[in-house]
């Protein structure tokens, strides 16, 4: 533990010898995947309690009601300065928050219904489930963009094996730790954008020094399949539009 | 056992050495097909617990079907509408109709189905490493691979491994989502890459092209479908 912790410190710090020592291993995928999963998991701590003692406690649906709509009236009394709303617009709101209201009750009755364990089990369990969730969330979002960076890296030479990318590239988790302080208003925020830009530069600099190339081949390779994705977007966007606009025609 | 377990653990990170051993050893359909049953069996059985703990925490299906009725009925546009008989005939043959099919849609937790996968979800596995296998052989000798039909079968039996990821379900509520499908195709590259002696790009090609061959197969499909039915009922509604 104390080893992976080392690797997560030295991987924030951007020291090349961490890289290379960790590429040089025989399980730098397991080693990348378990700093990825604990990063996962020791961030969403915070956020699991903040739940559990959230769900625990008894709620008046009134109340927590009146709440949303006293913060929708002071959300658009603090807009009017900088932005005044139109009143249709602020109108359509609160109309829609009304007809969204029978759903909400029916939610609230079917919350209240008896359960085979105790309700506090299942505050617990379906906390702890969404808790558990995360690195697969995260493992997924990884492995998927993963997949197209590694194919550029490969046009463009890389020399590593699947299991040393995907062992050096999960070390872009470890600035993720700031996750944990993102129930805090604003400064969560903040931080989770901080721990974003920080994890793209550790991901550039983990797949230079495992396919041994350049800072520049790294940056083409992260970036390709983002670009490309944004290129079939917005051929798909402009191909609906065109399609709206012809429809329309005829 | 303890060797079967040991490959299928190091063959979940993505390294060559176990798809070698399991090239290299004598009986790898046999020994494929028990990777497949105990991985099954074993997420068969961790869900099991996971979907009766989640049934234990969820209120019963038909408590719950009353309230969203009861609720519906109490919303303007019903009463505005439940003064005609057929209409409330209709809505009733609907919300049943619906209730049916949406609680097992949005995942509501089913015990019955879940101990039923016992059985089923090795029978799948099965059933698609072998599809996968005897596809996935043909273009990969097609692509100049070297091994056998056997070793094939064999070091693809090891890519069900990230199905193990499914033991978190152990857990209820647990989401573990598509990082399974990402994680067995890289598997499946490994596999072919080590069992065929392939190059990277012959891997990749060998590994996708069964995944085209099914594209092409339901596509082609689905247009024979499209021609037969305007043909069908097009013909039916000319007259």
């Amino acid at each position: 533990m104390r080893e992976l912790l080392q690797l997560g410190w030295d991987a924030l710090l951007f020291k090349d010898a961490a890289y290379v020592r960790h590429v040089a291993r025989t399980d730098v995928l397991k080693r990348g995947l378990a700093l990825l999963v604990l990063v996962t998991l020791l961030a969403g701590v915070v956020s699991l309690v903040v739940n559990v003692v959230g769900g625990l406690q008894p709620t008046d649906m009134e109340a927590d009601l009146e709440e949303v709509e006293a913060g929708l009236r002071e959300f658009f009394e603090s807009m009017q300065p900088f932005f005044p709303v139109p009143p249709d617009f602020e109108r359509g709101v609160r109309e829609g928050f009304k007809a969204a209201r029978p759903g909400i009750e029916i939610g609230a009755r079917i919350a209240d219904l008896p359960t085979p364990l105790p309700k506090p089990v299942g505050v617990v369990l379906s906390n702890l489930g969404a808790f558990l969730s995360l690195p697969f969330s995260r493992l997924a979002g990884w492995l998927g963009y993963g997949i197209w960076v590694m194919l550029v890296a490969k046009l463009l030479g890389g020399r590593a094996t699947i299991s040393q990318m995907l062992g050096t590239t999960a070390l872009y988790a470890a600035p993720h730790i700031l996750d944990v302080l993102q129930p805090v208003p604003c400064v969560g925020g903040v931080l989770g954008l901080v721990a974003t830009v920080w994890g793209i530069a550790i991901y550039v600099k983990a797949l230079a020094v495992s396919n041994e190339f350049g800072t520049g081949k790294a940056i083409l390779a992260t970036l390709v399949p983002a670009l490309v994705i944004l290129l079939l977007s917005l051929v798909g966007l402009t191909g609906l539009v065109l399609f709206a606009l012809a429809m329309e025609g005829a | 056992m303890k060797t079967l377990i040991r490959l299928a653990w190091e063959a979940l990170f993505l390294s060559e050495a176990p798809y070698a051993e399991m090239r290299d050893s004598s009986n790898t359909v046999p020994r494929g097909l028990a990777i497949i049953v105990i991985v099954g069996v074993a997420v068969a059985l961790v869900g099991l617990v996971g979907a009766t703990l989640e049934w234990a925490t969820t209120p019963d299906m038909r408590d719950v079907q009353q309230v969203v009725l009861e609720g519906l009925q109490q919303m303007d546009w019903y009463k505005e509408l439940e003064s005609n008989p057929k209409f409330r005939q209709q809505f009733q043959q609907q919300f049943d109709m619906g209730w049916r099919i949406f609680p097992a849609l949005f995942g509501a937790p089913n015990v019955g189905q879940a101990a039923l996968q016992i059985v089923l979800l090795p029978l799948r596995l099965a059933v698609v490493w072998l599809l996968y296998g005897i596809v996935v052989h043909l273009f990969a000798r097609m692509l100049g691979g070297q091994g056998g039909l056997g070793q094939t079968l064999g070091c693809t039996a090891l890519a069900v491994v990230p199905q193990l990821l499914n033991l978190a379900s152990f857990f209820p509520y647990v989401i573990v989502g598509g990082v399974v499908g990402t994680w067995t195709l890289l598997c499946r590259y490994v596999a072919l890459k080590t069992c065929h002696r392939f190059r990277w790009g012959r891997a990749l090609a060998a590994t996708l092209l069964p995944y085209a061959a099914l594209a092409v197969v339901v596509s082609f499909f689905a247009c024979l479908g499209g021609v037969l039915g305007a043909l069908i009922f097009g013909g039916g509604t000319a007259q």
